[in-house]
């Protein structure tokens, strides 16, 4: 896999040692008034960007952290903070 | 076997050690050193194969695999390129593509047939009527094609695969890589060095021409050769092929092992942070008729094959070249007892001086402005045609050999598979990298050099500037080798020339799938004018060689052909792998790995048969009764033991962690006490279940809990996903590997216990659903959970791993007055599900949410602050009526059971699934439990299951109340 992640315990490591967590859509709605559509489409509508995203890793194969970090889906590049614009 | 040239400085062979191979059924020798070609070829054999459409007799061209040539199959392994595989001893080769021989081949007519096949031919002919294509291909593929696969081939060799990391990665061992290598490794950063040769030295490696200095350009390179070696920051891999190049440098590559080797091919992936590609050239083919008879060879083919395995090529050569390098092999050549009837050069001038008065001195006629047009010779060479450039003279010359060379072709796909670009330049008449892949810097003569001094400079500053980019200060070094490297002379020129005045007719362009000028002109005139569109339609390049021999003339030739003013000359794309290699390579080594429990030795003593379960091994059976009949009787008359250690056991502690506790499990989670197990269960955010365990409470704000075994490695990434936005202060501690879990269950389980410790262990001290800490033999500390799975009075043990042994071993002794025996997962299985308890995964699919299984009991629903993960779901799905439920059901023939699996019909459709069915011992019948469509779920109801291969005969069986056995638990409370 070429991509790498960088962990913000362990820093910059090969993709392998990740899961992907799905794009970041924000904390879990609260449930008051949730209608079965909208809480579908929380759960499994995705915006697929072609373009740079905010996505949720876990370092699984090291510190057990979840963190978000951001990529570009097109070259398939991690993105650091302060290019994200 | 012919004469060998020994004593070569140069040489590669070790004439005293001899290896033997049985080439069609007989035996031939060569040296240690040797390829397959090259032992071949000493030995007289000069049609290694035939061509994959028209049968042409083929033989030995360049030495580094670049077509499909000596294409063999060798210890029934097809297209294993015989110039790439070391001989060894025992080896069995064939030749492909072949009806009687190569030598003799019966299919070889159809050479004369070309004019019936044109480009593309299969595209348009053959199709009317439509169902003669069918027809046609058949035979088309049993005249075409590249070795026959035997079906009870099986491979016994090891493949292996690293991923190594390093600072700097240099692809290419020539004179450039070397020199980089070490200048980067000297500035202090890790260097992987990978060449494709059996050895380093690249482009000096067989020359005996010299430096400025005077040295030797071979000992040369077995100087710089040993300081890489010898360099503790440089690791080499030789024989190693680069076939992949991606993002943030990742290079992929793969290495074949030699005798001593542990492998036979290995995969290498390296992640680099800065990447060097000395790749070097290939010789670029000069076209004419017959350019690829047998006899025809590349310059530094028949070069290397004199100076590095000692066999001079032929008796009486001409050669057609296109530059010094060819000049220089001519002039060694000659030395070495190669008679020379001629050499054309295509150039007029820009020839060196030096080399032309070592020809003037030696006597050989030379021609510039001349060039080979033909090749005469049925099988292979008896003569060369050669004329001037513009047609007007032609002379023919007799020889047994055509050294044939028109340039040279950068190898660029290192550069191109990672996103780099290319641009053809006029001076060097190369494609040259424009873009260059992030952190990556070309040396040596993929730049166009051919000055020794300045492939080394090259390769020195490429070394630098690598090095900067690992973080390395260097302005000033790099800054200087630039200046050295400008004082030296640049790049050199270089010709677009590709072919001679010649009809095309049997001008091969690529070797591999038999594609000829005429063919490219074909499709030139039919609209296909891009290289890229040519490639696809013609099929040129798509062969093994994957553009190496045609890659560049391509488009040189479509170029010149098209002749249209500003025609940007334009390249064809290369792919990943750049080398074939075995599908095992990329699957690495076969092994399968497994965790083993602390019992896992113990048990396999006492006959276990082992199945793997998830990462684990498990004890499965302990007879060759797979109804384990006794293992089951005996847990329900007396006293089995279990090795439950594979559960996933866990302490979650910390002032939130009972909010953790509470997001995940779908019950309330405030009832969890201390002294008492609970049971519960996690769904996922569709509601479907996913794990199912139980919980107590050890102390204020902390719990352990036990997960199913397949759910134990992603728990506590699922628990800390889900409450990822919360900032809760909580610590989980996964205990599956540090706990062993043992399992006693029976009617005698209680009085083995009581053996074992002091301790009161009655109904009242540790009712059902209790949990209390006991030590064993006044040693072991152990939490005993009183648990009722099978549906017996049950204790499961949770023991340090380390104690384990010796737990199960007081155990076992105490058990025996008591008839303890082991019993295994699928006795368990049995047990449980006549006790109508579910195993997830089993009575549940991706699909399956709580209430499906009856277990809509675990869900408090008034925890909505809690934002419970599943509830959400459930609570949509809950009056949904368009679901599967579980259901106890019993079948009307009560011999024998149907598979688990088996789908539940009737007339229209399928209604359901069996989850698990057996022939019950305990009660009457075959029983088991089924997921089926709410309407048939009511108890009474008559379903039909059907089973593979029952020829329409389904079996009935009826819906019934559950639990099959003690339906009150009495036995399991006792
Ligand atoms: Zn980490």
């Amino acid at each position: 896999m070429a991509l790498t992640i960088t962990c913000p315990v362990c820093g910059k490591r090969d993709g392998y040692e990740f899961r992907y967590g799905g794009e970041d859509k924000g904390p879990r709605p609260d449930e008051e008034g949730l209608t079965p559509e909208n809480w579908c489409d929380y759960v499994h509508m995705n915006d697929c960007v072609a373009g740079i995203q905010k996505e949720w890793w876990y370092h699984r194969d090291g510190c057990g952290v979840w963190f978000s970090t951001h990529r570009d889906t097109t070259t398939n590049l991690e993105i650091s903070d302060s290019e994200v614009k | 076997m012919m004469n060998r040239l020994k004593n070569l400085p140069t040489l590669r062979v070790n004439t005293s050690e001899k290896v033997s191979v049985t080439y069609r059924g007989k035996q031939y020798e060569g040296f240690k050193g040797d390829t397959v070609a090259s032992l071949l070829y000493a030995n007289g054999i000069r049609i290694f194969g035939r061509s994959l459409k028209y049968h042409r007799p083929r033989g030995l061209y360049s030495l580094d695999g670049e077509c499909s040539n000596t294409c063999m199959q060798i210890d029934d392994i097809p297209n294993e390129r015989a110039e790439n595989i070391p001989a060894r001893d025992g080896m069995n080769i064939r030749e492909q593509n072949v009806k009687g021989s190569a030598e003799k081949d019966m299919m070889g007519f159809i050479d004369k047939l070309d004019w019936a096949m044109p480009a593309g031919f299969y595209y348009h002919t053959m199709h009317r009527p439509a169902k003669m294509w069918p027809v046609a291909m058949k035979q088309i593929r049993k005249a075409a094609g590249l070795g026959t696969l035997n079906q009870n081939f099986n491979r016994h060799e090891r493949f292996d695969e690293i991923f190594p990391k390093t600072e700097v990665c240099v692809i290419g061992g020539g004179p450039a890589g070397m020199a980089a290598a070490l200048e980067a490794a000297d500035k202090g950063v890790r260097v992987i060095l990978l060449e494709s040769r059996p050895w380093l030295g690249g482009f000096y490696e067989y020359r005996t021409s010299v430096d400025e200095s005077g040295n030797f350009l071979y000992s040369k390179a077995r100087t710089l050769a040993e300081k890489v070696e010898a360099h503790p920051d440089i690791r080499v891999f030789k024989h190693t092929f680069m076939v992949g190049a991606y993002n943030n440098n990742l290079i992929t590559a793969f290495q074949r092992g030699g005798e001593t080797e542990s492998f036979h091919e290995r995969y290498i992936e390296i992640r680099a942070q800065s990447v060097v590609v000395a790749t070097g050239c290939i010789e670029r083919p000069l076209i004419f008729e017959n350019n690829e008879r047998p006899g025809v060879m590349q310059a530094g083919c028949a070069h290397r094959l004199c100076r590095t395995y000692g066999i001079l090529p032929g008796k009486a050569a001409v050669f057609s070249i296109g530059h010094d390098t060819g000049l220089e092999a001519a002039v060694d050549l000659f030395d070495m007892g190669l008679k020379i009837a001629c050499i054309a050069d295509l150039r007029e001038d820009g020839q060196d001086p030096e080399l032309l008065e070592k020809v003037k001195g030696r006597k050989i006629p030379y021609y510039p402005g001349r060039v080979a047009t033909e090749a005469l010779g049925k099988k292979r060479v008896t003569g060369v045609k050669v004329g001037t450039i513009d047609g007007t003279v032609e002379e023919t010359y007799t020889c047994d050999l055509v050294v044939a060379s028109a340039g040279f072709t950068p190898v660029t796909g290192p550069i191109t598979i990672n996103q780099g670009k290319l641009k053809f330049d006029e001076h060097t008449g190369f494609f040259l990298p424009s873009v260059l892949p992030d952190k990556t810097h070309v040396a040596g003569r993929i730049n166009g050099l051919g000055n020794p001094a300045s492939i080394e400079a090259s390769g020195k500053l490429a070394g630098l500037r690598a090095a900067a980019e690992c973080g390395k200060d260097l302005t000033g070094e790099i800054d200087e080798a630039q200046g050295e490297l400008n004082d030296l002379p640049g790049p050199q020129r270089g010709s677009k020339f590709v072919t001679g005045p010649v009809s095309g007719r049997k001008s091969y362009i690529c070797f591999d799938e038999d594609t000829t000028i005429k063919n490219i002109k074909q499709a030139i005139r039919k609209g296909f004018d891009v290289p890229e569109l040519i490639k696809r339609y013609t099929s040129a390049g798509t062969g093994p060689g994957q553009g190496g021999i045609p890659g560049h003339n391509l488009p040189l030739f479509t170029a010149k052909f098209k002749a249209e003013e500003n025609e940007k000359i334009r390249p064809t794309n290369q792919r990943p792998p750049l080398v074939p290699l075995f599908l095992s390579t990329y699957a690495g080594t076969n092994h399968d790995m497994a965790k083993r429990t602390p019992m896992h030795d113990r048990q396999k003593k006492d006959g276990g048969i082992f199945r793997r379960l998830g990462v684990w091994r498990r004890a499965r059976y302990f007879s060759n009764d797979f109804s384990c009949r006794k293992e089951i009787e005996n847990v329900r008359n007396n006293v089995g033991i279990l090795d439950g250690s594979t559960l996933g056991k866990f302490r979650i502690h910390g002032p939130d962690a009972l909010k953790a506790l509470q997001r995940v499990y779908i019950s309330n989670m405030e009832k969890v006490k201390q002294g008492r197990v609970k049971y519960t269960a996690m769904c996922n955010d569709d509601g479907c279940v996913i794990d199912d365990g139980v919980i107590t409470k050890l102390a204020e704000n902390d719990y352990f809990f036990t997960t199913s075994t397949g759910r134990a490695g992603s728990t506590v990434e699922w628990i800390r996903y889900h409450t990822r936005f919360d900032g809760w202060d909580f610590n989980l501690v996964n205990l599956t590997d540090a706990l062993g879990v043992i399992n006693l269950s029976g009617p005698n389980s209680r009085k083995v216990i009581e053996k074992v410790t002091d301790q009161d262990i009655s109904d009242q001290a540790l009712p059902f659903s209790g949990v209390k800490e006991y030590t064993i033999s006044d040693d072991i500390p152990v939490t005993v959970m009183r648990l009722g799975f099978v549906g017996e009075l049950s204790y499961e043990l949770h023991v340090p791993s380390s104690y384990m042994e010796s737990a199960w071993d007081l155990l076992l002794e105490a058990g025996k007055e008591f008839h303890i025996k082991n019993f295994g997962v699928e006795a368990q299985n049995v047990l449980r599900m006549e006790k109508g308890h579910v195993i997830l995964g089993q009575e549940s699919e991706q699909r399956t949410n709580l209430t499906d299984i009856n277990m809509g009991f675990l869900w408090y629903r008034k925890k909505k602050e809690a934002k419970t993960v599943g509830n959400v779901a459930l609570e949509q799905t809950v009056n949904d009526t368009g679901r599967l439920k579980l259901v106890g059901i019993k079948m009307k023939d009560p011999s024998r059971a149907p598979g688990d699996g088996c789908v539940i019909v009737d007339d229209t459709r399928v209604r359901g699934y069996v989850c698990t069915i057996r022939k019950s011992f305990s009660v009457e019948g075959v029983i088991g439990m089924a997921l089926v469509e709410q309407p048939l779920a009511k108890n009474g109801t008559t379903v039909f299951v059907y089973e593979d291969e029952c020829k329409g005969n389904l079996s009935e069986a009826q819906v019934v109340p559950m639990p099959f056995y003690d339906p009150e638990g009495k036995r399991m409370k006792a």
